[in-house]
Parts: C-alpha cells; structure tokens; sequence
C-alpha cells in the first residue's frame, strides 16, 4: 500500500501486449452470422467498450472471450494460450471474469457471501475440510475475508456487507456482481452492459468504480454498452460492431465522427 | 492528577510506561484492529521525524484534513512533537473554505485522508503560498496521482522511523524541548457571523480542560470512548485527543460516519459525546422506529418508558417515584429499556454527554428514561469548558455546576453577570486570544473577563442555566422580545421537525416560523396512511403534514407567553444544505443568509397570505446550477389568527 501511484498513460502507449486478443472470429447461428470475422486486440491497461446497434453481436462477442459460445472460425488469445475450446471455468481460473447483463447473484446470500464465491476459485480447501471447518479451512476462510473485505472498502459496501441481496437495489446488486468479478482476481475484466436499467445517479457511481477498479487493479475492462455518454466518458478506445461486423474503431472522438458509424446508429440521409 | 506538560511528552511517558496498553481500536475492513501506546509511539515518532526532515520546523502550522481514523490523531500527535501547531478541518468543507482556513492559520502542510481531501488541497495550492507539502494516508483512489509534492504519511514515517535508528534520542530532545504554554492546536469558530477566528488552544489549556472533566466526572483509566465528534472542534480535542492519554482511555473509531450506529452495537463504549443533532437524531430513530413498530408493541414500549420516566428522572429531579412504578421498574427495564439500550449499543455507557448548544429537556428526558445517564456540558473555545451535570442528581433544565481548573493552569474559575445579564469569566487557563487578530481578541475581554456572548441565570442549587446568546434573543415592533433558539430546540424534539428557523424582529408583529420537515420519518409517516407523494417539496406542502406539525408548534406555544408564540409557518420546499450555506458545518442555521434567500416566502406569511410562491437558486452535487420552484403553503398555527387586528391594535396603541 505505501508504494507511490505509478502513473498510467491513458489510451496511448499502453497497448504493448495484447492480454486478450481475437483474431478473424466467426459465429452462427443457423442461418444468421451473429459475428464475422470480427479482429479485436485488448492491450494490457486499455479501458476498451464495445458498442453497436441491438443485434449487432456484442454479446455474443463476450460470450466467445469467457467461453460460453465456440466460434466456428478464428482464433482467441487469452494471455497467451487459446481460450476456443477450453470450458467456462477454465477460462475464468485463467483470469477471465465477467459480470452479465442483469444480474447473476445469489439473492438470498449476504453481499460478504456473494462475493466470496468469487474466491472459490482461491481456495483449496475439500468439501470435508468445509464440513469440519476446522484448521485449514477456517484459516483459509480468514485469509480470503481479508481479500473480500478490501473490494467491499473499494466499492464502498460497508454498510450493506450483511445485507441479503435480494433486498438491495439495482444499482447496489450490480455493484456486488462487480464485486464477486473482481474477488477473482482477474486479469481482465468484461462488463456486459452494466449501466442497462440504472438511473443517472446510479450509473455516474458505477462509472467512477469502473474507474477505481481499472486504476486500482491495474487490469483492462472491457465495457459492452449502450448509453453513449458513459462510453465517450470512460473508454480509451471504441470498437463498433454492426451486424456482426467490426465498422470502426478508434478513440471516442474519432468514433463519433466516422460516417460509418453515423450511418449504423442513425440511418442513411437522416442527418 | 496529570502533570502541566505537553500532549506529546504525556504520549511518549505512556509509550514507555505501558507500551502494551491499549489506545486505539478502529474497524477497518470489517475487523476492529488494536493500536497499543507502544505502535501509537512508534507511528506518531517515525512521522515527526519524517515531518522533521522533509523541513517542517517548530512554530509551523501543520494542517489536518479528514474523518475520525488514527491516522488523523498519529498526524496531530506528531505535529505536536516537533513542536508545530494544528489546525483541524471538517472533512467536509469545500476548497474555498480551506483556502482560508489554510492561509490565516499559516500551514505549511497539510495532511489529508484520501483522493477528496487531496483533491481540495491541490485545488487550492495556488492560492496558498505558504503551503509547500500535501501528505495523504489512503491511497483508495490515488493510484494515478503522480503528481510530485504528495506524499503518503507511511512513506514519511518509514524515513522517519529509519532516522529513529539512526539517532535514537532525537525524538526524545524534540519533544522535551516542548512548553505548556505553546500554542498547541489553532480551533477555528464556526462563524454564523463573519469569518471564522482561530482561536489560540495551548498545550495547557488541553490538559487544563480535560482535567476538569476527568475530576468532575468518573472516568476510569482503559475507558472505552467512541470518537465521532469532528477533532476540528475543540471538544473533541479535549476528549478524545488529550483524555485519551491523560485518562488513558481506548479511543474507538468508526468504521465510518454512517456505520457508526451499527459501530457502537458491536462494542458499546462507556464514554461518548455528540451534539445535540446527533442525540436528537438518535431520538429520532427510536421514535420513528416505534411508530413503525405494530399496535401492541408500541404499548408496551410507551408503558416501560413512562415507568423508566417516573423512576429514573423522578430520582434525578428529586421527585421519588410512586411505590407501583418502582416495584415495575425490574419489569419494565428487563421488557422494554434493556432491550433498547442493547439494540442502540449503550448498554455500558456511563458518561454519556452533549455538548456544542442547548438541547430539549424531553430528549435528556427520554434518554433518562431508557436509563441513558446523559449530561450536558457547556464551554466555549476560547475559555475552555466551563460546567457539566454533575454527580446523581441534576437539574435536565440546567448545563450544570461549575468544573474545576488544574490547579498549575491558573486561578479558580470565578464568574458574574454583566448589567445586561451576560455571563463573564475569568480563571484557569483563560483565553488566550484569536491568531493574529489582536482587535477581535480585545473586544471579547472588559477588565480581565472574557465576555462570552451568553445570557445566563442560575438555579438555588448553584446549577447554570443557558438562556440564549445575547445577541440572538430578539425584539418584535412591540418591544417583547423572544427566545429563538428556546422555541427552535423545543420543537426539534419533534420526530417530523429537521430543523426550525423562528422569524421575527423589530419590524414585525408576531413569530412566524420556517421548517425543514424530516423526510425519512415523514415519507414512511406518509405511506401508512396512503398520503401519495412524488418529491420532498410535494410531500412537504402536504396539508396532512401542516396539520400535524401545526400540533407540534401548539404543543410548544403552550409554554411560551402569549407574545412569544409561533403565530404563522411554512414548510420549506427543500432541504436545508450545508454545501448551499443554509447551515454551518456543524449543522447550525445561517439565520440572515435563509432569512434572505427566503424573502419572499417570509414576506408573504407576514402580509397574511395562504401561499407564496419561491423560486430558489440550487446548486447539485456534481456543480451543476438549478433552479427550483414551488408554491409554499403558509398555515395558521391557530383558527381565526387575524393579522389585520393585530396590525390595528399596534396602530391604535402607536
């Protein structure tokens, strides 16, 4: 902790080595190409969003990076191994985690409870050991209280750490499921529309975590998302999908001006 | 008793005396970690030393900003030992505020909890030349700050601790070069008129102080103590920071400021201090809770706190409680008082107190009641504290006998009233005079008494009495005058009343009020009884809600002669905001500045009309400015109230 900050660069120069890296990915379903040939590299401290119009494939992007869909064409990198073909919780013990669309906590868990699932992957404990909780088990269970403790400071969760999360709002529920991403340890991070139902107050809290967590973590985050103000707020850098495939990419400000994109969002001759 | 010496060589006889002892406990990350006086001694020595050699000499200024965590006492203890003084902030004071702050109490650094208060100190840099370090001890948020001239306090204080190894006896000669009469902290007024003062605080002023709280009232040594209270007020500089060494006592510190409720369950301290908003909202909760609380509890609760009421405030005030009620006692105190003061956490408070400006009797009442022993105290920064509750039996109307001072701080306190009734004070370590403000020090002093600005009596018993500040009892067209702050804390005992604003002065005829509803009691008050609402400002323009704080302000007018009676109110449409300048930041109201943002709607209860329309300039939280208006329902306190006749009565009588 009493080492000083190192500062960060912010969407320049940080792109040395790829962590997560997608390379000409093709998914169908059917008759329908949910993606194709979609090229994506997300560099070591990137804050990277994925935008497109409804259908455009960004959730099925995520779902090909943390496993749950396998792409028929293409290869994805994962900190320097393949991630197509390996299982979802293979994946996420190499250092993938995620928080969905909505959200997928257990509800009649407290916050502390939630996250500490996202330690599962930490412990090393056996069942019997659980059973017993005694010695090596409770210790380990101590060790990793310290490690939920601290996202709960980060997040700022103290009041609500022995809330069931059924009882909490939306805004406080996406808040432990970003909690229970981050008690993984993660190398990356991939968001999947966390602002998506939240009022203004909510979502500019969410923003700033966004934020603390990347500066804090030091990890790259990947934000699918669709209010725009967050995006052109948050994002280093914005990769545009529509009807599965990439039509832009850029900074912010660069994306905002690009024809294509103007054409996807807004139609042709509209404008 | 404590020698006459200064706060650090107190600490440092106690790091070497009891290093095993236990000083501090603060929940961090869910768990309650300990500090013993050997770690207190060691943090507070490596970051003098490091203070020392990053060049912040004796005599300096070292400014503190942040909530109430060790690290905050460590950076004053340390301070202190290399001989600077302190000046405390609110952790909630805006850039602008501490711009000035800093600048007229000459900091040279400024030791900051987290990214906020960092951010502050970065804003204002600039216009602070004087300030040439910002240290912060949370890195929560700092991680991109590269900025060069911040420092972490862990960083300065390994350097120091590494000089501590180097050249053992430095820290021992810094803080024996030390004097009592040394000017120890800089505590700044709160300032509801013109710009805050620092007033001077010595190193013997703090022991005075807590010497006569600790021989007026029992504190053990190992005494748990709750820190809440902000250390920029000089209360809890007497209390926490000095009586924590001079008892010793265990400082507790929140985990923080909202938790601390849940905090105080979890260890139950012996000790606390808040002011009279904390109680009262403490109050408040047990109130509405019980309103929330179904039929048949709320019976037996009102039942076992009219027995406690008969018992406990009946031996308080001399009146021995009927046979009946004594021999329920056990039965009332095991059903519903245990019970209460175990869900509150005060199962083990001894010496609770309220300090900073007068409370309602029914609330000392009902904590009385519920077996809560608590006791006022009354003082002022620039003389110290000066009376308490003292003993078993005290007046609640009263703020309590005299203390006494240490005896090598000065003479006994000796009092009187000036002709037009203001209490003056001399003896014990006395006033020592405003930072660099010698004309403002002078006219608080006649002969060699300080002029503390208070109207006073006393009781038979010897016991003070607090009426109202001087200058704030008012004068209506008629001549009678009226005791604002009496009706205002009578009426906040309301469970539905935040805050009360009494208007009324030499141009006008009658008491008119303005109130600030309490909007987590009144919505659920609301909901049960189907009233549909959208927004504050709906819901406080609700006739049902005028109706029921009509009863309230009737309640209080029947102890007030006929011309001191609220005649006319309105609900304000917003809550008042200390980030607005509605209040201070401890909470008081900024009479002339609400009294003018609000002139229409004090223009229309005074013209006699049934509604006023407001708009008011607002500013959001994130900067963003706004504007909000609101047609504001003004109501009679009582039917047939006629303004006209009373306007032609004066004429007639003129």
């Amino acid at each position: 902790m009493e080492a000083m900050a190192v500062p960060h660069g912010a969407a320049a120069g940080a792109r040395k080595r790829p962590v997560l890296a997608a390379q000409d990915i093709g998914l169908q379903f059917g008759g329908i190409k949910a993606l194709d040939g979609v090229t994506i590299e997300i560099g070591s401290d990137e804050l990277v969003a994925v935008i497109g119009p409804n259908g455009a494939g960004k959730s099925s992007l995520m779902n090909c990076f943390s496993g749950f869909y396998r792409p028929q064409r293409g290869e994805i990198q994962f900190d320097g191994g393949p991630v197509v073909g390996k299982s979802v919780h293979q994946i996420a013990r190499a250092g993938l985690a995620r928080t969905f669309q909505g959200t997928h906590i257990f509800g009649g868990m407290t916050v502390i409870e939630n996250i500490m699932i996202g330690r599962h992957m930490h412990m090393r404990s056996s069942i019997l050991d659980a059973f017993i909780h005694f010695g090596r088990s409770r210790n380990e269970e101590f060790a990793q209280r310290e490690v939920v403790e601290e996202i709960i400071e980060l997040l700022e969760m103290e009041s609500i750490r022995h809330r069931p999360v059924g009882t909490l709002g939306y805004g406080q529920r996406k808040r432990v499921d970003l909690g229970r991403a981050l008690a993984q340890e993660p190398k990356i991070l991939l968001m999947d529309e966390p602002m998506a139902g939240m009022n203004t107050e909510e979502k500019e809290d969410l923003a700033r975590f966004i934020l603390d967590v990347r500066e804090a973590r030091g990890i790259p985050v990947v934000l699918v998302e669709h209010d725009m103000g967050v995006v052109m707020d948050l994002a280093d850098r914005v990769v545009v999908l529509d009807f599965g495939r990439k039509i832009a990419e850029g900074t912010p400000a660069e994306v905002q001006r690009d024809p294509a994109v103007l054409k996807a969002y807004l139609g042709e001759g509209t404008r | 008793m404590i020698a006459m010496q200064t706060l650090p060589q107190l600490l440092l006889l106690r790091g070497q005396q009891e290093p095993g002892r236990l000083a501090q406990r603060h929940k961090k990350r869910g768990i309650w970690r300990e500090y013993s006086f050997g770690d207190v001694l060691e943090q507070v020595r490596g970051l003098a030393l490091g203070l020392d050699a990053m060049g912040v000499k004796r005599g300096e200024t070292v400014a503190i900003i942040g909530e109430n965590e060790p690290d905050n006492f460590w950076a004053e203890f340390a301070a202190l030992a290399l001989g600077a003084k302190v000046i405390s902030l609110y952790p909630d004071l805006t850039a602008g505020e501490i711009d000035y702050l800093l600048n007229d109490s000459e900091a040279v650094c400024l030791i900051a909890q987290d990214q906020e208060q960092v951010d502050k100190g970065l804003a204002i840099r600039d216009a602070v030349p004087g300030l040439r370090h910002i240290l912060y001890w949370d890195t929560t948020g700092m991680w991109s700050y590269g900025d060069k001239g911040l420092h972490t306090t862990q960083e300065v204080t390994a350097r120091g601790i590494e000089r501590h190894r180097a050249s053992p006896d430095a820290f021992g000669a810094m803080v024996a070069a030390g004097q009592p009469d040394e000017i120890a902290v800089l505590s700044y007024t709160s300032g509801t008129t013109g710009r805050p003062k620092g007033v001077i605080v010595t190193h013997k002023m703090m022991i005075d102080n807590a010497h006569r709280i600790m021989s007026a009232a029992e504190v053990r040594p190992g005494l748990d103590y709750l820190t809440y209270i902000a250390p920029a007020w000089i209360t809890e500089q007497i209390v926490g920071v000095t009586m924590g060494l001079a008892v010793p006592m265990v400082v507790n510190f929140p985990e923080s400021p909202e938790q601390v409720l849940a905090n105080l369950r979890e260890i139950a301290v012996e000790m606390m201090v808040f002011a009279p908003r904390q109680w009262e909202s403490l109050a408040a909760t047990i109130q509405a809770r019980m309103l929330d609380a179904g039929p048949l509890r709320r019976r037996i609760y009102e039942w076992g706190v009219a027995i406690g009421h008969q018992v406990n405030v009946g031996r308080l005030e001399g009146k021995p409680a009927p046979l009946l009620a004594r021999l329920l006692y056990p039965l009332a105190d095991g059903l519903v008082l245990e019970p209460l003061r175990d869900k509150l956490g005060l199962t083990r408070l001894s010496l609770p107190v309220c300090g900073g400006a007068t409370m309602a009797p029914d609330v000392f009442r009902l904590f009385h009641a519920i077996g809560v022993p608590l006791r006022n105290i009354y003082g002022a920064t620039e003389i110290g504290l000066l009376t308490l509750h003292q003993s078993e039996s005290y007046n609640l109307e009263t703020v309590g006998h005299w203390m006494k001072p240490h005896p090598d701080a000065g003479k006994p306190l000796e009092w009187k009233l000036s002709e037009a009734g203001e209490l003056l004070v001399r003896g014990g370590s006395f006033f020592q005079g405003y930072y660099r403000n010698p004309e403002k020090s002078d006219e608080r002093l006649q002969d060699g008494w300080y002029q503390t600005g208070d109207a006073v009596t006393q009781t038979e018993s010897g016991e003070l009495v607090f009426l109202e500040r001087i200058s704030d009892l008012r004068r209506m067209r008629s001549g009678d005058s009226f005791p604002p702050q009496y009706i205002e804390t009578r009426l906040r005992f309301s469970p539905f009343i935040k805050d009360i604003l009494t208007l009324g002065d030499e141009s006008r005829d009658f008491v008119g009020a303005l109130i600030n509803i309490d909007m987590e009691v009144l919505s659920r008050w609301a909901e049960e009884r189907n009233i549909t609402y959208s927004t504050f400002t709906d819901l406080s323009q609700k006739p049902e809600v005028a109706a029921l704080i009509r009863e309230d302000i009737r309640r209080v007018n029947l102890f007030l002669p006929e011309h001191a009676r609220v005649r006319r109110f309105a609900n304000f449409p917003k809550e008042l905001d200390p980030d607005e300048g509605e209040l201070t930041r401890s909470r008081k109201l900024r009479r002339e500045f609400i009294t003018e943002r609000y002139q229409a709607l004090v223009e229309e209860i005074y013209r006699g009309s049934s509604t006023a329309a407001v708009n008011i300039l607002i500013t959001y939280q994130d900067g963003r400015k706004g504007t909000l208006s609101a047609t504001v329902r003004i109501n009679d306190v009582d039917e047939g109230f006629n303004i006209i006749e009373l306007q032609d009565n004066r004429r007639a009588i003129a």
